[in-house]
């Protein structure tokens, strides 16, 4: 947690739509933007359909985005088309309007004026003018949908080029550092398996993912050595002994013993599975893992042993964790900042204490008053506040945008609410 | 319905004793359920905690008869309504399943049928468990009212007067339930109709209504149905005029919002209107008017009413409700409620006496016949010949005319006659099980001889304990004999007239049950509004829509409507909420503890989640490898808790509070094929004394509550305070309660958690339970 500053993952106006047949989208990610820090835990939460998942697997790539872009490590990795799309109709269209514009002006111009040449060219003129305006726009989102289509396509290819191409470099200077040519050969084979390996080096696999389902998420044929294992193959490394030192110690590392390796999963525990599939995300040394839903399968005790591995292997290895969860006092326990979700939209992202202490959003008001605490007495008075948008919100003058209310705080609201919260907060 | 007169206590509805399930694997037998004995009563929501694999959904499934093939039900009972569910027929249970004991699964789409709309679903079970609950209700009024009826006759012997009341009886119910059934439909209707008002005059104040045509259609066909004799009456004319003005203003759009839906077959164009919102309001308004006047008006006793328009003759007095009640209610007691309550008495203490009497001519039977089953070798003739007598005896012990059942003697006659076979047919199985071993040990061994090594082991010898078969049949005969004489004592305390008016309301209760016919509209009305309750938008477009259509948390959704549709006696939720979000789980929550207040619902809550726990449970039993460790009321288990097993649990629960490191529960539940010889817990527990190793602990008293089995409560052991994590927590949520009763903006704060304490108190009241004193006295071994 020590370079708290440098931006790890950023995800900018992130929109993700699913077709529903007959022409209507059903809008999962609408418009989310956030960033993660090098090192913290970002906690995601909303009720069950409404994005959280959806975001967490757009950003790995397992949908291809509508909108927006994916920043990660400073690179586009998800870039979707749908704004670039909608700028060049919207030319279009202001362009067409503006034609039908000039030629009823020209008409009218036409029947009172004395020199119908000078004012047909005038209308040629400004015509040509729009027309030059348009294509210019139309340029521009041209460029940029095709730099976009070329970031989504092969932004691990790209990754792999530079890779390679660093690590080619680095091969000529040690090559030239050689004397005799025994070394040169040695250092030739040894560069030759780095590069291969390099070659398949794809920028996506820097990111892992552990699954809600430990069951579901573990190929029921194969073991666990090969399960944990099968990144490091596709990965391209061959050597037997260095991937089974590999799984060994990343077996011990999550709480399992080594003689585990060669069962199969549905000899294990719940708790257990996970921490296999815990492993099969850590042992590809991955800079942000996300987690969704990790523990919201698992008994109370075993959710205590998985949170904690969590915790250890970060504090350990220094991973960032994007943690989607729907319970609210794990996520608390576990997050450093707070995004929470509504209908595919962002309210509020706050760090967690600030969240916690003062929501003001009211459907994290809502969201907050409805956990349940192991207190009979203060369930026993806990009202709980109900949320309904149409009653909260009045957007009908103006429409709500992401603004920051306090250093870290954002939050969705137009400019009457800001106010509104503002006064809440007690600062001006 | 008014508590029952025999037991000051509460009315018990479920109990389970000694209850112990076991299932054959290809490994051996596994354990699930290991001696576990606890009480239901009406109206309580008990709460079964406990990791996976604890047997906490064993238990329940066994309640339901849907364990799976290979369990063993090796001993124990489950009484309900006066029949052991461990024994009763498939066919039987047909009548008990979903319809008195309903259960809401973990897994929702595993319960629904994936090719039928959820509508369909929804009612289906309405409609055939419909007809089926008239029926036996038609059933049970027609045989009580006949017992009744005789008890009377044999009390004061004045035959045909007695059959006429009862016949007058049987009629104007009739005619009471006709008029109130169309009292609570329209009055029904009157409210969901002001309901839809309200809401669709603020859709209609934000723009938001979407379904407006559709709604006030529904409005409307409300408000028609509104009108009736008691409910609006004088203003009738007015209404009908009012909703045709408005359906009116609904029919005639204003403009046309030009918006095209295409749809995917035939590019049809769907216009969208829109209306005078204003005009609309207006005229909602004023049907809200009346209609929240009819609503407020009182409801006439249609008891009272019922008899009056049967046998009277004459019109109604022109009076104001409250008098006509008054009036028409001394009507009734003059001419016939006091007179039948008097006799019924009569019946039933007579009822009473006998069956006392019979009580303690059973006594003497099993005085005489307890020789036979309590040798050291039990002879089978005799032992069948005095079964037979002592199961007459203590049938005509029962008192049939006592309401509720829970006592043993309805169990008992199953009860001997499976005993006494377990016992003999025990002998015959335990001779071929040894003659089996004796023949596979020989070739074993014949084979090992030879010189070779066989591959497979000699399955080892499953004999019944014949000395533990024959206690069982003993400790049988000694319960009913013990509840006997305990009723005996108590047959003079009786209070006869709570008695009376209690088996009058039941009466009444029978005969509206035989009223309520349920129609395929009023099915589906009920489901909409159900689909409602549990929070589904849409419910009408939902109502048609597939399974597959519903995200995981609607579809639980669905499974607990329907669950809740069936109006069950007891309800068992086996972890409903665990896969579903906060806002969801705290709405679903809040539906079944009010259902659960509403209706005097039994809930068995099954759950990991404390927080839950907290929220639900009036009394809270944590389960650990097939065995209660503690059980107690909420409070009890969650601010004095007793068994290390429940502070790992709260300790390894993160709240908003927690920031230091979780204190997980080490290791992993034992495997239950060999379960452990002493305390189950006792590998996982950093506590755990010496003993806990060896002996299997007591279920010791901490209060009258509150229960726990551990060494650690033994006035010998150690003194052990539980964990800093869990003591903070508790001083923590101590701390909150404090302020917040003594903070000034709550005003009703104080109060509230005291009556909260005295509830908590007060009802919970339960006997002890019965214990092995026997072992209590073992001195500790440090």
């Amino acid at each position: 947690m020590e370079d708290k500053e440098e931006v790890l993952l950023k995800v900018e106006h992130l929109c993700q739509y699913f077709k529903m047949g007959a022409g209507r989208e059903l809008k999962a990610v609408d418009d989310v933007s956030f960033e993660i820090k090098k090192g913290e835990v970002f906690g995601l939460v909303g009720e069950s359909g409404c994005g959280k998942t959806t975001t967490g697997r757009s950003i790995i790539k397992l949908y291809d985005i509508t909108g927006g872009s994916v920043y990660f490590k400073d690179q586009r990795i998800c870039a979707g088309t749908r704004s670039y799309k909608q700028a060049i109709a919207q030319a279009r269209r202001e362009y067409r309007a503006e034609v039908a514009r000039l030629k009823q002006k020209c008409k009218e111009e036409l029947s009172s004026a004395e020199d119908p040449q000078s004012v047909q060219a005038e209308y040629a003129r400004l015509k040509e003018e729009a027309a030059a305006r348009c294509a210019e726009i139309v340029a521009y989102n041209r460029k940029e949908k095709a730099s976009a289509v070329h970031d989504q396509k092969y932004c691990d290819r790209d990754h792999a080029r530079r890779v390679t191409d660093g690590l080619k470099e680095e091969r000529e200077k040690a090559l030239a550092a050689c004397a005799t040519d025994e070394e040169r050969k040695a250092v030739m084979k040894d560069y030759a398996t780095r590069l291969r390996i390099a070659s398949r080096e794809r920028i996506v696999n820097r990111i892992q993912m552990i699954f809600q389902d430990p069951i579901a998420s573990l190929n029921p044929r194969m073991t666990v050595r090969d399960i944990i294992a099968e990144g490091l193959v596709i990965h391209g490394i061959k050597d037997k002994e260095y991937i089974d030192e590999k799984v060994y110690g990343i077996l011990e590392k999550v709480g399992l013993v080594r003689e585990h390796a060669g069962r199969y999963p549905h000899e294990f525990s719940g708790g257990q599975r996970q921490r296999i599939g815990i492993a099969r995300a850590v042992i590809m040394e991955p800079d942000l893992i996300i987690a969704d839903e990790p523990v919201s399968a698992l008994d109370v005790s075993i959710q205590a042993q998985v949170i904690n591995l969590l915790n250890d292997l970060r504090a350990e290895l220094g991973i960032t964790v994007l943690f989607i969860a729907h319970d609210l006092s794990v996520i608390k326990y576990f997050s450093d900042r707070i995004g929470v979700m509504y209908f595919g939209k962002m309210v509020e992202l706050a760090p967690a204490d600030e969240l916690f202490d003062h929501p003001l959003h009211p459907y994290t008001k809502s969201l907050l008053s409805a956990i349940p605490l192991p207190d009979p007495q203060y369930e026993k008075q806990r009202k709980r506040i109900t949320y309904n948008p149409l009653a909260e919100h009045d957007y009908s003058v103006e429409q709500p945008s992401m603004r920051e209310i306090r250093p870290g705080h954002f939050i969705y609201c137009n400019s009457v609410e800001f106010d509104r919260y503002k006064a809440e907060l007690g600062i001006e | 319905m008014a508590a029952s007169g025999i037991t000051q206590e509460k009315e018990v509805k479920l109990e389970v004793n000694n209850l112990r399930i076991s299932f054959r694997t290809s490994n051996g037998k596994v354990q699930a359920v290991r001696d576990i004995s606890f009480k239901l009563y009406k109206g309580e929501t008990l709460a079964i905690v406990g990791e996976s694999g604890s047997g906490k959904s064993v238990t329940t499934r066994a309640m339901l008869g849907i364990l799976a093939n290979n369990a063993i039900k090796e001993g124990g009972e489950i009484i309900y309504d006066g029949q052991d569910l461990m024994k009763i027929s498939e066919e039987e249970f047909h009548r008990i399943r979903g319809d008195k004991i309903a259960m809401i699964f973990q897994d929702p789409l595993s319960s629904l049928n994936p090719i039928m709309r959820v509508g369909r679903q929804m009612t289906e079970a309405m409609l055939i468990k419909g007809k089926l609950s008239q029926r036996e209700a038609r059933k049970n009024f027609n045989t009580t009212l006949k017992r009744l009826n005789l008890a009377m006759n044999a009390a004061r012997g004045n035959d045909a007067e007695n059959t006429a009341k009862c016949r007058a009886f049987n009629k104007f119910e009739c005619r009471h339930l006709a008029l109130e059934n169309a009292y609570n439909r329209a009055h029904e209707a009157a409210t969901d109709a002001l309901k839809g008002i309200d809401d669709l005059l603020f859709e209609i104040e934000k723009n938001a209504a979407n379904t407006l045509v559709a709604d006030v259609r529904v409005i409307c066909r409300q408000s028609m149905t509104a009108i009736e004799r008691y409910v609006v009456h004088d203003r009738a004319e007015e209404l009908k005029g009012k909703v045709a003005a408005l359906k009116k203003l609904a029919r005639e759009p204003i403009a046309e919002i030009g918006k095209r839906i295409i749809l995917p077959l035939f590019r049809k164009q769907v216009k969208k209107f829109e209306f005078d919102g204003e005009a609309i309001s207006a005229a909602l308004k004023e049907i809200r008017e009346i209609l929240a006047e009819a609503v407020a008006f009182e409801k006439p006793n249609f008891f009272a009413l019922g008899y009056y328009l049967t046998f009277s003759g004459q019109p109604l007095p022109e009076l104001s409700v409250a008098e006509t009640n008054a009036e028409l209610l001394k009507y009734l007691d003059e001419n016939f409620m006091l007179d039948f309550i008097a006799l019924a008495k009569e019946g039933l203490v007579y009822s009473h006496n006998v069956s006392t009497e019979k009580k303690k001519a059973a006594l003497e039977v099993f005085e005489r016949l307890k020789p036979v089953f309590s040798g050291s070798e039990i002879d089978r003739h005799d032992a069948y010949a005095a079964a037979k007598e002592l199961i007459s005896a203590v049938e005509a012990g029962i008192d049939r005319l006592e309401i509720v059942k829970d006592n043993s003697a309805y169990t008992f006659a199953t009860s001997l006659r499976s005993a006494i076979e377990q016992y003999f047919g025990g002998i015959e199985r335990n001779k071929k099980e040894e003659t089996r071993y004796a023949r596979q040990t020989a070739a074993y061994e014949r084979k090992v001889a030879r010189g070779k090594q066989p591959d497979y082991k000699v399955a080892d010898k499953k004999l019944v304990d014949l000395g533990e078969a024959a206690e069982d049949i003993l400790s049988v005969i000694v319960r009913v004999e013990e509840d006997f004489r305990r009723q005996i004592d108590r047959s003079g305390s009786v209070n006869f007239d709570e008695r009376t008016v209690a088996m009058v309301d039941w009466l009444k209760q029978q005969a509206s049950d035989v009223a309520y016919k349920v129609t395929h509209n009023m099915a589906k009305t009920r489901a909409l509004k159900l689909l409602e309750e549990v929070g589904i938008p849409e419910p009408r477009k939902r109502y048609r829509q597939y399974p597959f259509e519903f995200s995981g948390g609607m579809r639980q959704r669905i499974v607990i409507a329907i669950a809740l549709s069936a109006n069950p006696d007891i309800l068992i939720c086996d972890e409903p909420t665990t896969a579903l979000d906060v806002t969801i789980q705290a709405q679903i929550l809040e539906l079944i503890n009010r259902v659960n207040q509403e209706r005097q619902l039994s809930v068995i809550f099954i759950t990991h989640d404390l927080g839950v726990v907290a929220n639900m449970a009036d009394r809270v039993a944590v389960m650990y490898a097939g065995k209660i460790v503690e059980i107690g009321t909420a409070d009890d288990v969650f601010y004095s808790p007793a068994h290390p097993y429940t502070w790992a649990l709260l300790s390894s629960m993160p709240d908003l509070d927690t920031k230091e490191k979780l204190e997980a529960i080490p290791g992993t539940p034992p495997n239950m094929i060999y379960p452990p010889k002493g305390d189950a817990f006792a590998e996982r527990n950093k506590y755990a004394l010496k003993i806990d190793f060896e002996e299997q602990p007591p279920m010791f008293r901490i209060s009258d509550t509150h229960y726990a089995a551990t060494w650690l409560l033994h006035p010998n052991a150690p003194k052990i305070e539980p964990p800093k994590s869990v003591t903070e927590r508790i001083a923590r949520m101590k701390a909150r309660m404090t302020q917040e009763a003594g903070s000034a903006e709550k005003p009703d704060a104080p109060e509230k958690a005291g009556t909260a304490e005295a509830d908590a108190v007060q009802p919970k009241a339960r006997k002890p339970r019965k214990k092995p004193a026997k072992k209590t006295q073992k001195p500790e071994e440090q």
